[in-house]
């Protein structure tokens, strides 16, 4: 009992400093790469001086997230006299939280078997095993969108509360474009549900360990390539990033629904966008990539298409797993900020449009050919 | 210690969430600003969920936050933001079916009372005594449930008709 509590407290630990990590290298990655794209040096100003001596630390301007944490927290936390005063405090949380609840599902790793890790460990735990996520439940994806769902709450709340037409304008938009974007999001996932025959997203990443086709890893995008590039359009509009930034357009609603939020309460809507970006991420290296696996890699080791295995040590194929999980979301946040420095901004009849008269009928599509073709493989 | 703190953890964390769930619901009745009233059955709905998540239905407690939050309750907060909060309506804080509804509560929770008094059913458990999962849940649902569940679809529908014909008959008074 009390080493499944260890266990528990430390992937709960682990996930939130992950997830914090990235919120926190993404705002300097995002600053980096479109300074790259654009072949300019960007963000290298900040920087720590070692006391007592003129030897000043850049480290390519990594310091640049500490010094936006820092102003956000000492800056002058501004108050709206705003009509409700409860939903304009509650609005940050409630889009800030559902988004690190998500990641509660997510497996970051396989199974973990203390006592194989090291010897003397067995003393405390026993031969217990403990999959890697933090709660294994057989109805992981819908946890997922059942919290994802929340989240639009919390953007109109806050567009809702500043008692602001720019953020009841972003507020509208917000809500439409998400309400619009998850529905198309759900049914380009149906697809795979059809395949792997579950919802428990533990069994989706170990149904990717095999091959197709004799040489290919049977991962989620080369089943559904369609789908993948649906569902992640869908995503980086559901998170309203650019292309898809109608409800924040600084040139038309200044910054929409958050308008009216200043300091650290502006600060949790920048930071749940920024983590929603390493979870969409998550939930991409999930669905369509394998997840925590490399390719051909299972618990055991490699199973090489050609019928030659390799066994790993157990410590070693944890360490992999987690470091592939790992570069694997973050690749997929680097391509997503990639996305957002090449496209231009839609217009928002455009936005809505583009969801419900092309996405919505391509996932319709692609969820009529699955099934056409599953039940012809009759499974 | 700890072990016994542990293992009476569920239960604890079940009459809390209980415990909100009823407070919310009440919030709810006695509130009288239409975001407020929205908050308050949002937050009663996610208890309800961690009510059933506790009890070993994840997948309820899934679908009781999907459904009733992340659907029905997003369409009630997009509509109440486009409410005007100076409406006269909003300052009345109950109907004038104020006491025949609290007569008709008492008779309820009296009814409600002496069902819980007869013995609680346990956890739901499948027919092999495992814990009600998500496949037993989908085939009970597509092959005995499914007529329910169409016709309950097919009460929406006429509800939104309903609806929209009590609209159309307040316009023609108003517009005289």
């Amino acid at each position: 009992m009390l080493a499944d509590l260890f266990v528990s407290v430390l992937f709960i630990v682990y996930a939130i400093s992950v997830l914090m990590g990235f919120g926190t290298i993404l705002t300097w990655v995002e600053r980096k790469q479109a300074a790259v794209m654009a072949d300019r040096i960007g963000a290298n100003r900040a920087y720590i001086r070692i006391p007592g001596t003129q030897v000043k630390l850049v480290w390519w301007g990594l310091f640049h997230g500490m010094a936006d944490g820092l102003k956000m927290l000492v800056k002058e936390d501004w108050k709206p006299r705003t009509y409700d005063w409860y939903a304009y405090a509650v609005a940050p949380w409630v889009v800030f939280t559902p988004v690190l609840l998500v990641f509660a599902v997510i497996p970051f790793g396989g199974v973990l078997h203390p006592s194989q890790l090291w010897a003397p460990l067995a003393a405390f735990f026993g031969d217990k095993s403990y999959p890697m996520q933090i709660a294994t439940l057989d109805g992981g994806l819908l946890i997922i969108f059942a919290f994802s769902g929340m989240t639009i709450i919390g953007a109109m709340l806050a567009g809702w509360s500043s008692s602001n037409k720019f953020a009841l304008l972003g507020a509208l938009r917000a809500g439409s474009q998400m309400i619009s974007y998850e529905l198309v999001l759900g049914l380009t996932l149906l697809g795979l549900i059809l395949i792997y025959g579950t919802v428990n997203l533990d069994a989706m990443v170990r149904h990717q360990s095999g091959t197709v086709l004799g040489f290919l890893p049977a991962w989620g995008i080369v089943y559904q390539p369609f789908a993948a590039t649906l569902f992640l359009t869908a995503a980086i509009a559901e998170n309203k990033r650019i292309p898809f930034d109608l409800p924040e357009a600084e040139s038309e609603l200044i910054a929409g629904y958050y308008t009216e939020y200043s300091a650290m309460k502006m600060g949790l809507f920048m930071f749940a966008e920024f983590i929603e970006i390493a979870i969409i991420g998550a939930l991409f290296t999930t669905f369509f990539l394998g997840g925590y696996n490399l390719p051909y890699m299972n618990d055991a080791g490699f199973a090489f298409p050609g019928g030659g295995t390799a066994a790993l040590p157990h410590g070693a194929v944890v360490v992999t797993q987690m470091a592939t999980f790992l570069a694997k979301v973050f690749l997929l946040c680097s391509f997503q900020i990639l996305i957002r420095w090449s496209l231009p901004r839609f217009r928002y009849d455009q936005v809505l449009t583009f969801a419900w008269k092309f996405m919505f009928p391509l996932a319709l599509i692609n969820l009529v050919v699955t099934a056409v073709v599953m039940w012809a493989l009759g499974k | 210690m700890i072990e016994t703190v542990l293992a009476s953890l569920d239960t604890v964390f079940l009459y809390a969430f209980a415990g909100c769930a009823f407070l919310s619901a009440a919030l709810m009745l006695f509130l009288k600003e239409p975001m407020r009233v929205a908050l308050a059955l949002i937050s009663c709905m996610v208890f309800l969920g961690g009510v059933y998540g506790l009890l070993g239905v994840h997948f309820i407690a899934a679908f009781q936050v999907l459904i009733y939050v992340g659907a029905v309750m997003v369409f009630m907060v997009y509509a109440i933001m486009l409410l005007d909060p100076r409406d006269e309506s909003m300052k009345v804080r109950y109907s004038h079916f104020l006491w025949p509804g609290a007569v008709g509560y008492v008779l309820l929770v009296e009814a409600l009372a002496a069902g819980v008094m007869n013995d609680l059913p346990g956890p739901p458990r499948g027919p092999a005594g495992e814990p009600f999962s998500l496949k037993a849940f989908s085939e009970a649902f597509l092959s005995e449930y499914w007529l329910h569940f169409e016709l309950t679809s097919v009460l929406l529908v006429a509800a939104v008709v309903a609806a929209l014909a009590v609209i159309r008959v307040n316009r023609k008074e108003s517009r005289g």
